[in-house]
């Protein structure tokens, strides 16, 4: 394994030893190299081969088998940008990532400070709250879908047995119904994630912070918003900023509820491109469909980088 | 806020407390009614036969609770072939993504080099492209590696897909851990290997436990690659199997949720196992030993 490093020399008594020997310092400087390295060779292949794949396509002409036929420049963005469903498209990426990303983070967190509390049947509670992500994205996606069904959906069954409506509620009247449920499939399912990553930010949290500042005097929200925020910002900010990547590229929920139909209505970039490359045979314009978004995504994480790297950097 | 006055807001103190308390359980309540009800409306349906799934005059429960659905799909398809699969999947991706993922945490926690920043860069940036983006891409590397069809092409591809993550909460847990105790380890004679093994693996332990459960969970529900690069039936996961149930024009609901309750057992019982180990606080308990 590229983990081992000399075990030979340290193993002699180090305290004060004489400096480090020519040899031993050059492996000092290449040592996190090798320590990065089963990581960057596992994702070199089966992640940046495929994205120069991808671009290769987004320039190229090629048929309805994947194999390029020549150089076409920028017809294929060309071609995207000029299909009038693509503004719709762009459109519902952008209300399903921010409604998506922001409420589960919220409703996340606020869940995971609750779950903190010591109470009865806490165990019990997390292990509930986990059950949306560990269930896959199809089959939650299928069980909403069932449930919401007009005809013989069972929360019609259920709102009509407790009394609250007469007749069955046609839940999804219009598309953009239908994408408001999808977005509120996307919530249910996100929020376990946020969540969890609170919560083991939370439990690396020293309890005698929390003991000093309440001598101190210090309520709760003072608690929350000095002690608790700063302490778990890393944890909720991995946990943001996956989720924006996860949710913008989210496929199968809305792939299973509608299928991006009625006519683009409830699509979004991926179930777009998906429908461009493996249903209408035009790989090149879905590879370009894909750069866009990368595209964006790579926007939005430039200017969060160049925030938090830089500050990062102070830190070392 | 900061006036001493505890022996005048006693009481109050204690009356706000119980209604917090209260509200807390009813929060809590709330909570995991809502979260179970898929997961109940799943089951009732899985134990009704089809006349009453598509009945107008609609049951909460079934009339009459049809378990044989629950063995049906045994036979109706090829259910623990499928059920193997996804641990062999699931397990594999889950070992070569830690395997490669923390000592690369490791490495930019504790270690300065250049690049550092560009490497992390490059973590973020690997991961703005989901699968089901690159899905073109993906397909013809794999049929160079021949890895098509295979299921350790699964592993390595949901390995990789899941390095970012595993580098981001594992260099955040790392980070969080000072590194005082594994220095004075190296005084005493530790290598960094052993330093890494032996003092800041089991203090991080509810970190590196966290991470594990979600590039399991992540890996086991994995859909859209291995619908693309499984075409043999021996060789599908669960998330791609079950839709044998779910036909161009009609759907066996029955069978799918009986199917469904299968690939979600697993891994709720293997979370559950686990979430002790998260609860228990290692990281305070490891400044004491």
């Amino acid at each position: 394994m590229s983990t081992k490093t000399p075990a030979a020399p340290a193993k002699a008594p180090a305290k004060a030893g004489p400096r480090p020997s020519g040899s031993k310092r050059l492996f000092r400087k290449i040592e996190p190299y090798i320590w990065i390295a089963p990581s960057i060779i596992l994702m070199a292949i089966f992640i940046v081969t495929p994205i120069f794949k991808v671009f290769q396509l987004s320039l190229s002409d090629v048929s309805r088998a994947g194999k390029i036929k020549g150089f076409n420049g920028i017809e294929n963005f060309v071609k995207v940008l000029k299909s009038p469903a693509f503004g719709l498209v762009l459109k519902n990426t952008l209300v399903w990532t921010v409604a998506v990303v922001v409420l589960s983070t919220v409703l996340g967190f606020m869940l995971a400070l609750v779950l903190n509390n010591q109470f009865r049947g806490r165990k019990a509670a997390r292990a509930i709250v986990v059950f949306p992500w560990a269930t896959t994205l199809v089959i939650q996606a299928s069980a909403w879908n069932f449930i919401i069904n007009k005809d013989y959906g069972t929360l019609n069954t259920l709102l009509m047995k407790i009394g609250l409506i007469s007749a069955p509620v046609n839940w999804t009247p219009t598309p953009g119904a239908y994408f408001a449920w999808e977005i509120a499939c996307g919530i249910f399912v996100t929020i376990p994630f946020v969540t969890f990553c609170v919560l083991s930010g939370l439990q690396s949290i020293d309890a005698s912070y929390y003991e000093a500042a309440t001598v101190d005097g210090a309520g709760y929200f003072q608690k929350l918003f000095s002690i608790t925020l700063p302490l778990v910002k890393s944890s909720l900010t991995v946990s943001t900023v996956l989720n924006i990547i996860y949710v913008f590229n989210s496929f199968p929920i809305i792939w299973t509820m509608t299928k991006g139909d009625p006519a683009n209505h409830t699509d979004t970039l991926v179930t777009y491109l998906y429908k461009l490359a493996f249903y209408n045979g035009k790989q090149g314009e879905a590879s370009a469909v894909s750069v866009i978004g990368f595209m964006i995504l790579l926007a939005c994480a430039s200017v969060y980088m160049i925030y938090t790297l830089r500050k990062g950097d102070e830190d070392l | 806020m900061s006036q001493p006055a505890a022996s005048i807001r006693k009481k109050p103190v204690s009356m706000k407390k119980a209604i917090l308390r209260l509200l807390l359980y009813f929060v809590v309540l709330d909570v995991c009614v809502i979260t179970l009800y898929p997961y109940f409306a799943m089951l009732c349906t899985a134990l009704k036969n089809r006349v009453e799934i598509f009945s107008s005059n609609g049951t909460i429960l079934p009339v009459t609770a049809l378990w044989s659905n629950f063995i049906d799909i045994w036979s109706r398809a090829p259910m623990a072939k499928y059920m193997l699969n996804s641990v062999l999947i699931a397990g594999g991706s889950t070992i070569i993504a830690m395997l490669c993922g923390i000592p690369a945490a490791y490495a930019l926690a504790r270690m300065k080099f250049k690049g550092q920043t560009a490497f992390l860069g490059f973590v973020i940036v690997s991961q703005m492209f989901a699968p089901v983006v690159l899905l073109i891409g993906i397909y013809q590397v794999m049929q160079r590696l021949g890895l098509t069809d295979n299921i350790l092409g699964l592993i390595f591809i949901n390995a990789a897909f899941n390095q970012a993550f595993t580098i981001w909460l594992l260099r955040g847990t790392f980070m969080g851990i000072s590194a005082e105790m594994e220095q004075a380890a190296t005084i005493d004679g530790c290598t960094r290997v052993q330093s890494m093994m032996k003092v800041l693996l089991p203090v991080a332990a509810p970190g590196i436990v966290t991470t594990l459960i979600f590039i399991f969970i992540n890996a086991w529900n994995e859909y859209t690659v291995a619908l693309c690069l499984i075409s043999t039936d021996e060789y599908k996961p669960l998330t791609v199997g079950i839709n044998t149930f779910n036909g161009y024009n009609m759907i066996e609901w029955q069978y799918l949720f009986a199917a469904s309750i299968f690939a979600i057992i697993p891994v709720v019982i293997l979370f559950m196992c686990i979430e002790k180990n998260l609860v228990s606080g290692l990281a305070s308990g490891g400044v004491k030993g």
